[in-house]
């Protein structure tokens, strides 16, 4: 058995989880710039789940697998570009922080919805954590005024009647957001993709757009629980340029 | 003699909820907003610091580095309560000299699991 790294020592001594070694190869490689598309492949095609994954995100307007028009693994990441493997890696461990965090926090387990839903009409929170620096990106999370009081109450322990200032709201959104987001960036450096956030950036606003061009990969999560819809955008640039 | 914790996280959401964990207990919870904030209280001696890693002004490690440089307040056990848990970054840190790590989200129990392995908690007596 090969003697235990000093670093995973320590999280081992502490609980902390460890990034799923899939996670973690597939990152290593996409951070390279010079990694190629066989290379990928090849380490996509070993777990059935990323597979099936990188093909429906090539073949969006696909019914069923009769539909694709993109039926292999090389074809779809020429598709869809090399950086959307990165984001197809992080995608389990954001759900997860997701969930925990929500669960941990509140009690609540909120479920990814896998169907397109519409995004928040009108007024929302939104909570924005930018990171640089090998890779580079952000998380947005968004949810309706009334869910975010609902949620601050709850975390708070008090009546929603007596959080009368958005102040104290925007904490605990502003905290959660950053639970995850940092969970999510962990995940990253554990890739090899060392990056640092920035502080939460709460508005109110009735205008988002999800960031995208063609090297910064953008997807959007929606989450749902009885009383509870929350919407997660992320982009993510691996090579930061 | 009650238990002095200082809670240093720039979030008020996370004082508050450390606050409210060990309510129940014969403790006194002391808050800073960051690493500058809570270097200042530490010089009360608190029995314990609880301490987040990303704040403004101070960050965690900054004030973990200057505390344990302090003849005074190198000895005052400190728990990491954090959402960062990239395995480099937390060897670095707990090569700083932290007693114990506990990583965003948790629950009140595993924070008061983890302070009572380091100091004497006793619940309030009614």
């Amino acid at each position: 058995m090969p003697p235990i790294a000093p670093n995973e020592d320590f999280a081992k001594r502490y609980g902390i989880e460890a990034v799923p070694e899939s996670v973690r190869r597939l990152g290593e490689l996409v951070s390279r710039p010079d990694a190629t598309v066989e290379e990928i492949t090849k380490l996509i095609c070993q777990d059935k789940e990323l597979s099936d994954r990188l093909l429906r995100a090539a073949n969006p307007k696909a019914e069923s697998e009769a539909d694709y028009d993109f039926t292999t693994v090389e074809e779809a990441l020429n598709r869809t570009g090399v950086g959307s493997a990165l984001l197809l890696a992080m995608h389990d461990p954001l759900l997860r922080a997701v969930h925990r965090t929500f669960l941990t926090m509140l009690g609540v387990g909120l479920k990814p919805l896998m169907t397109p839903v519409l995004p928040i009409e009108g007024e929302h929170v939104l909570c924005e954590i930018v990171f640089t620096g090998r890779a580079t990106g952000a998380a947005a999370l968004r949810l309706t005024p009334q869910t975010a009081l609902r949620i601050a109450a709850q975390v708070l322990g008090v009546s929603p009647a007596d959080l009368g200032d958005t102040a104290a709201i925007d904490d605990v959104i502003g905290e959660l957001s950053n639970i995850v987001v940092g969970n999510f960036k962990s995940n990253l450096c554990d890739a090899g993709l060392k990056c640092k956030l920035s502080p939460p950036a709460i508005t109110r606003t009735s205008n988002f757009k999800l960031r995208s061009n063609a090297n910064n990969q953008a997807q959007r999560i929606a989450f749902h629980a009885p009383d509870l819809d929350l919407f997660v955008d992320l982009n993510v640039n691996p090579w930061n340029d | 003699m009650p238990t002095k914790i200082l809670s240093v996280d720039d979030s008020k959401t996370i004082r508050m909820i450390v606050k409210r964990t060990f309510a129940p207990y014969d403790a006194i919870v002391s808050e800073a907003a960051n690493g500058e904030e809570g270097l200042a209280k530490a010089a009360e001696k608190p029995d314990l610091i609880v301490l987040d890693i990303t704040m403004p002004v101070m960050d965690g490690v900054t004030m973990l580095t200057k505390l344990k440089e302090d003849p005074e307040l190198k000895n005052i056990p400190v728990i990491m309560l954090t959402a960062e848990s990239g395995r480099e970054n937390v060897a670095f840190i707990a090569k700083l000299g932290v007693r114990d790590y506990l990583v965003k989200p948790f629950k009140d129990e595993q924070l008061i699991e983890k302070v009572a392995r380091v100091v004497p908690l006793q619940k309030k007596v009614a």
